[in-house]
């Protein structure tokens, strides 16, 4: 199954990401009302984008009163007309990823397999990949540090 | 896309008139610099006094600003310049101009002068007056970080204690490095009690063909990093740019008496002190260097200016001195060509300790420069009558002019020397802001590999040899024109095509976004005439203040005294030819001899609403 990863060292802080997804998810351009968020702070030095991970036991289903979320072939999906915009969803979200704005619950639904985000980055700050390749790619990295390769 | 409004905002009288952009206005000069222009005509009393209350401050985002269209961060600021009397205008990226439009503006246009210190605070469609007290008298990295402390995140930007001194080449600041830089546009603000403009929006700019957009957004991707060099800008920044320079023996050095400097300058040697490179907002090619002195840069242009230039080697200076131009707010270009001019006139002895207030200037002194800088910002001492910038020549005497580098009374902004590159030599003359790169900055002549047929392809003439003047008012018109049309969309030069390479968007590309963004056909043909269309207005403007064709001119210095180094050693700018050129350029631009617009051309312009 293939999931969202971020790697902030790699952020340049453009939000193209952001962009995109409300571009596609809004038809308007407004990096605030987007499924993925960038948090950065020039003076502070940092870029941090931030992304819905799809929790398999995640803590906006289980405690939305309205049963709205639902995982659907790994994809934790919310049903726009069982929510009753309670954003207690948002609250309890660990990662702060599920975004509201202009009454709109905004989560990640990787665009069903295809997500636009990742497409616009250049600096592969994002990828779209298995969730086994993360891990090896972290795993080879580890062992090529311990090693001194 | 054209939800966007315009606000008129008059600090005098405190009342605040918010008002629609009409489209066919927006259809002639698309927004940033081209509608800028428009409105300071239509807005500017001829003859005001740039530090009174009778400027016009504009703060206006390009059509594309803030969309998902690569590297669509830049906004303009414009007014009557108090460093040059003529057209002051700048453009700006980071992250304010996109933010002013999810605030719900296009474009600002700012009358009069504040009681007291204010500032504008724009959030969702509306505009206050605040009262600016507790940021008056910071500098811009401390008046921006109090101002989120204090509102929130927000975008800002602001002047630092050298726009509120009228220093006179003060730049507003948005971020750490980001500045609408030239033309002292931060005095302005300062001259209006304007500390800050502070934009907080949550409106997004609506996009009338989103598949297209997003396809384009992808595809320019995948073009922009097909080239070689994206990806060297991407890690190095505009400092590569200065060992090709060098290697030439094209980099300003020591007031331009040396045309060659150190290698310790190169791009290799800056990065050691990056922490990371990062970018504006929308950009995928992430320029911006965050060093490791706690700051952000340098371009190029600091390379230039605080190394060779005022003769300093080590790049953790010239870095720190960057750093602390942009704390201070003082536009690095002229703070640099200003120091070196007075170092050399202190070494002819045209001015003396007498002058200097018995300081010691020279060449490679690094805490001097440090100190000067911080004078000139508070106006202290002979830092007073530095921040006068050129406009000092009335304090040290009509012979410093001779050494002076600057076009209308703007130092020079480009390390080049120009002497051997003659497109850039014709390109500085003309720009409608004074000596200054980015107006034309005509690349591709000193690309000595590219096959001239691609460059008459481009120009519209071959370019073989950079040390000549013929022909190159076409190299000169055709940049002229697509850089004025990227300023007005909103887009930066680093993508436009013939900036930094013979590939980059052209106006094939810039089409198709406007359609995607509006739904509005336009050819490339059209886009060419936007450019036009504001070269012509700047002209007006300037034509309009007192400029005459003796203007179009370079440092006395660039004519008459050949280049001393490497192979442009004996170059210089020959006077027949470059009236001859200008001519040329006169005649291809359809002005008169003496380079105005001809009065059916005005009457044309005129008639634009």
């Amino acid at each position: 199954m293939k999931y969202l990863y971020v790697y902030p060292e790699l952020c340049t802080g453009c939000r193209e990401c952001s962009l995109a997804c409300s571009l596609t998810k809004f038809g308007e351009c407004n990096p605030k009302k987007a499924a993925i968020s960038v948090v950065r702070d020039e003076f502070e030095r940092f870029e941090y984008p931030i992304i819905c991970l799809h929790c398999s036991d995640a803590l906006c289903q289980k405690f939305c009163p309205q049963n709205a979320y639902y995982p659907e072939n790994g994809i934790l999906k919310w049903d726009k007309n069982k929510c009753i915009k309670c954003r207690f969803c948002a609250t309890v979200c660990p990662y702060a990823a599920i975004t509201i704005m202009d009454n709109e619950i905004i989560k990640c639904d990787l665009c069903n397999g295809d997500p636009k985000c990742v497409k616009v980055c250049s600096t592969q700050a994002i990828r779209y990949e298995e969730e086994t390749h993360e891990l090896t790619d972290q795993r080879n990295t580890l062992a090529k540090k311990v090693l001194g390769k | 896309m054209l939800n966007k409004k315009l606000a008129i905002i008059d600090l005098s009288k405190e009342k605040v008139k918010i008002e629609e952009t009409p489209d066919s206005l927006r259809k002639k000069l698309l927004g940033g610099r081209g509608l800028n222009i428009y409105y300071l005509n239509k807005y500017l009393k001829s003859g005001a006094e740039p530090l009174s209350p009778d400027n016009v401050l504009i703060f206006g985002a390009g059509l594309l600003t803030g969309t998902l269209t690569p590297s669509s961060s830049r906004y303009n600021v414009s007014a009557k310049s108090p460093e040059t009397g003529f057209l002051g205008d700048a453009n700006c990226g980071g992250f304010f101009g996109p933010e002013l439009r999810y605030a719900g503006f296009d474009r600002l246009i700012i009358l009069g002068k504040a009681k007291k210190p204010s500032y504008l605070y724009l959030c969702d469609g509306k505009i206050e007056i605040r009262d600016a007290g507790p940021y008056w008298s910071k500098d811009t990295y401390e008046v921006q970080q109090s101002l989120r402390n204090d509102l929130g995140p927000c975008e800002s930007a602001v002047c630092g204690v050298a726009g509120e001194k009228l220093v006179r080449f003060a730049c507003v600041r948005t971020g750490v490095k980001n500045a609408a830089g030239r033309c002292g546009l931060g005095a302005v603000m300062g001259s209006k009690n304007l500390k800050a403009v502070v934009a907080q929006g949550t409106g997004g700019i609506k996009i009338k063909h989103p598949d297209q957009m997003q396809k384009l957004a992808e595809e320019i991707k995948k073009y922009l990093f097909s080239s070689k060099i994206s990806p060297l800008l991407g890690k190095l920044g505009t400092p590569l740019l200065y060992e090709v320079s060098n290697a030439i023996g094209a980099i300003r050095t020591k007031n331009s008496q040396l045309n060659a400097w150190s290698d310790s300058l190169n791009a290799e040697e800056i990065e050691k002190y990056v922490e990371k490179m990062i970018s504006c907002s929308s950009c995928m090619m992430h320029c911006r260097h965050r060093n490791t002195f706690g700051g952000e840069g340098p371009e190029y242009t600091a390379v230039g200016m605080f190394g060779a230039n005022i003769g300093l080697e080590n790049p953790a200076q010239v870095i720190q001195l960057n750093n602390l131009a942009n704390e201070l707010g003082l536009d690095i270009s002229s703070s640099g060509t200003i120091l070196a001019w007075v170092f050399e006139l202190y070494e002819r002895g045209i001015i003396n300790k007498e002058k200097t207030g018995g300081l010691e200037l020279k060449f490679g002194d690094f805490e001097l420069a440090q100190k000067l800088l911080r004078m000139i910002s508070r106006r202290e001492g002979f830092g007073d009558m530095l921040a006068e910038s050129t406009q000092a020549v009335k304090i040290f005497g009509e012979s410093s002019r001779d050494y002076l580098i600057a076009v209308k009374n703007l130092p020079q902004s480009d390390p080049h020397d120009v002497r051997y590159i003659k497109a850039f030599a014709l390109g500085i003359a003309t720009a409608s802001r004074g000596a200054d790169h980015l107006r034309s900055r005509p690349t591709l002549e000193i690309f000595s590999k590219l096959p001239p047929e691609v460059k008459e392809r481009i120009y519209g003439t071959k370019i073989t040899d950079p040390t000549i003047l013929d022909e190159k008012e076409k190299a000169v018109y055709f940049s002229e024109h697509i850089f004025a049309a990227v300023d007005s969309l909103g887009i930066c030069k680093f993508i436009c095509h013939g900036f930094n390479s013979p590939h980059f968007l052209d106006y094939s590309y810039f089409k198709k976004l406007i359609k995607a963004a509006t739904g509005w056909e336009f050819s490339e043909k059209d886009l060419e005439e936007t450019g036009r269309r504001v070269i012509d207005l700047e002209r007006i403007f300037n034509a309009r203040e007192g400029l005459t064709k003796e203007d179009d001119t370079l440092p006395k210095r660039y004519f008459d005294d050949p280049m001393p180094l490497k192979i442009s050693k004996g170059h210089h700018v020959d006077r027949v030819q470059f009236a001859s050129a200008l001519a040329r350029y006169y005649q291809l631009r359809d002005w008169t001899e003496e380079g105005m617009l001809k009065a059916e051309r005005i009457k044309e312009l005129e008639s634009i609403k």
